[in-house]
């Protein structure tokens, strides 16, 4: 969210900072974030010294465990795009298109000895047309956004089943896959840091680094910006808001499958229900975004936020585990998850209060608040 | 409406507020269920033998019930995500009592509607109060209802459930005059909640929050207040259903209770007609959505189909639905422009 008020900047390192600071820059979502992940850092390492941790701490456990930030962070960079054109929109059904896209590629892939390659160009597409339905109904038919991708979810999560008549696919080709989502070693650097999982690179990096060129390079980026905040302007303004709300959902299918493509590697096998079982993927990836400051109700979200948010629970899960094994440590997971979700929806409640009694402190004071609230205002509409 | 020259002004004046006591969605919804119903009966052997209609009776009441909440929840234009996690957190505990200290029928019912409530009021001040959206809140108390429900099961199922719940719809003293009872229920609740939606002030206003909570408050209604109600109230059918659930389960319980329920419960919901946007919704839909929901799981299995295909029909009716919905509004608000 905006938290820098449209005044003057001031030059010079350390004013900037106040000016950043009195702007409430503190509580900002990602500063929220940082220093969360910075108490969690220090707090596991004073556990580990008192001997609480059940097994040495080490920077590779730590690494090792961002084999599971690979599918949260991209469904949650999914849930970003279409979160973002606003008015409600969601996306429900992205576990099911992995349960599906991951079905197809295994079936390419695995059964019918495709090209890698062209499996998974083939997934992508079925991906990208997955979501163009998700986006088609309910941008062109005005379906609630939430209605479209629960009958989606449905509706796919089941074909994903039936196809194979609930049977996963496996088998040695789909198996070397795994090496998709191994550690390895960086080149040149990597006898320094510790082995990360490829899915890192191979995956997450890429996407992440294309996303935010996306989102703040591109006119496509500015206009889903423009959209989410309000989209009667923004067509006013000439921009086609359906065309761009149904993309955001075609490219939310592509990521969909790119996490499909990922979770058959991880797991060695295709299986129906990968992005279903449980209480499935949509819900943490949702999770995830909002936590990183994603308005529910669209038009501001970043990158940056989202995936430090992933890191941030990623790595509290990993602590958790090694603090607390087995199922108490696993069900602990939950409410350190709850706990971390409304304690950051409340400090932004109250964030936004304190800015808006500022700007009406200054509206008294003197003519000048008048843009400041206006912004202000907007700001705690989108919230 | 104002040429309408009625002797009676009170009357007139009901009949203005009050939208129409059945809506074209139920009416369908009706049809819809009645064609299934005449052709199941057709291509299965014995999908309209009481043998089979019983159960699957029974096991509309969990969806319908959490479902009259839910309606109530949508219709002030919230949601409630968190209410897998609260069948949970009901089931294992009043399971849990029923094991160690074998509490009688009424107690136990009590004990899990009032743990629904104190669960559920969590969730409506949160939402009336903290000025988060809905969606956020229940996910957040989701997680927590999930941690209280998984330390209660102690990574265990519970096992050996007395047979108390038994009168909410299992085998000869689940029925009466051939109805089981846990529908019964349903159908009274569900009624309860009609009358309470259409004829009493409280019930009115929630659908004028779910309008503009800014012009309801301005009107003079407690926002606030209704909200938590409305949240607790949804709790309190979900202690309910979960007695149902026991009752319908085996005798032991395990972790999987609840899983997947509350898009079960808005699908339903959102079939009967009632909008996600909030201010327009009816129980009765929400009943008639959940029958349907279940019929097409019965009779993909009756006709020997993969089990797993009810589930894309659940997602087609839910389009179909909704976009019927969407349709008629267009229409209505054409007709309401001419005139």
């Amino acid at each position: 969210m905006s938290t820098s008020l449209p005044e003057q900047r001031p030059s010079g390192a350390w004013p900037r900072i106040r000016a950043w600071i009195d702007g409430g820059g503190l509580l900002d979502r990602r500063a929220v974030i940082v220093v969360l992940l910075a108490v969690l850092i220090v707090v596991m390492v004073v556990l580990d010294v008192a001997g609480v941790t059940t097994a040495p701490l080490t920077t590779d456990y730590f690494a090792a465990s961002l084999i599971n930030i690979v599918p949260l962070a991209l469904l949650a960079i999914a849930e970003l795009f279409v979160i973002t054109t606003g008015d409600g929109s969601i996306d429900l059904s992205v576990g099911s298109m992995v349960s599906l896209v991951g079905m197809v590629f295994g079936i390419l892939y695995g059964t019918q000895k495709w090209d890698f390659a062209a499996a998974a160009v083939v997934a992508l597409l079925v991906g990208a047309l997955l979501g163009w339905i998700n986006g088609f109904l309910t941008a062109y038919f005005r379906y609630p956004a939430l209605i479209t991708t629960l009958a989606t979810y449905y509706a796919y999560a089941s074909i994903a089943l039936v196809i194979t008549n609930a049977s996963p696919i496996s088998g040695p080709r789909i198996q070397e896959l795994y090496g998709a989502a191994q550690s390895v070693e960086l080149p040149l650097i990597g006898a320094y840091v510790p082995l990360v999982p490829l899915g890192v690179f191979t995956f997450l990096l890429p996407v992440a680094v294309i996303a935010w060129l996306v989102l703040n390079r591109t006119t496509y980026g500015r206009q889903l910006y423009a959209i989410g905040t309000n989209s009667t302007a923004a067509s006013w303004a000439g921009i086609n808001t359906r065309r761009s709300q149904l993309l955001a959902f075609v490219i939310s299918g592509v990521i969909s499958a790119l996490v499909a493509i990922y979770t058959v590697a991880q797991f060695a096998s295709a299986r129906p229900d990968a992005g279903t079982s449980g209480p499935g993927m949509a819900l943490p990836a949702i999770t995830i975004a909002v936590l990183g400051g994603v308005a529910i109700t669209g038009g501001v979200g970043r990158i940056g936020g989202v995936l430090l948010a992933a890191l941030l629970i990623v790595w509290m899960n990993a602590s958790i585990l090694i603090v607390v094994p087995g199922n108490a440590g696993s069900q602990l997971q939950f409410l350190a998850l709850a706990v971390v979700l409304l304690g950051a929806s409340l400090v932004d409640v109250t964030n936004s209060r304190s800015r808006r009694a500022r700007a009406r402190q200054s509206t008294s004071a003197g003519g000048a608040g008048g843009v400041a609230e206006m912004a202000d205002s907007a700001a705690s509409r989108a919230e | 409406m104002t040429s309408r020259t009625d002797s009676a002004p009170a009357t007139v004046s009901l009949r203005r507020i009050l939208p129409p006591a059945v809506t074209g969605q139920e009416v369908v919804l009706v049809g819809v269920i009645a064609v299934l119903w005449v052709l199941l009966g057709i291509f299965t052997p014995s999908f309209l033998s009481p043998a089979s209609v019983g159960p699957l009776l029974v096991n509309v009441a969990p969806v319908a019930l959490i479902g009259i909440g839910m309606t109530f929840v949508i219709i002030t234009g919230g949601i409630d995500v968190s209410v897998a996690g609260m069948a949970m957190v009901c089931a294992v505990v009043t399971a849990r009592l029923l094991v160690s200290v074998e509490i009688p029928l009424i107690v136990a019912l009590l004990v899990s509607v009032v743990i629904g409530g104190i669960l559920g009021s969590v969730n409506g001040f949160l939402v009336a109060y903290a000025r988060v959206h809905p969606i956020i809140i229940t996910f957040g108390t989701w997680n927590l209802f999930l941690y209280i429900g998984y330390r209660t099961f102690n990574s265990s199922t519970v096992n050996g459930i007395p047979s108390t719940f038994d009168v909410f719809g299992k085998g000869a003293a689940g029925t009466t005059l051939g109805v089981p009872n846990a529908f019964a229920i349903v159908v009274a609740l569900v009624a309860a909640a009609w009358w309470f939606l259409r004829y009493t002030r409280a019930g009115r206003n929630l659908f004028a929050i779910g309008g503009n909570a800014e012009a309801a408050r301005l009107t003079g209604i407690a926002v606030r207040p209704r909200l938590v109600w409305v949240y607790v109230i949804t709790g309190v059918m979900v202690g309910v259903a979960a007695c149902v659930m026991l009752a319908s389960g085996t005798s032991s319980l395990d972790q999987s209770v609840g899983n997947g329920k509350e898009l079960e419960v808005i699908a339903a919901v959102v079939i009967g007609g009632t909008s996600i946007m909030g201010g327009r919704g009816s129980v009765v839909g929400t009943l008639l959505g959940a029958l349907l929901v279940q019929t097409v799981s019965v009779g993909v299995i009756q006709l020997g189909w993969p089990s797993q295909l009810s589930r894309l029909f659940v997602g087609v009716f839910i389009i179909i639905a909704v976009g019927a919905d969407i349709l008629r509004e267009r229409a209505r608000r054409r007709s309401g422009r001419m005139s």
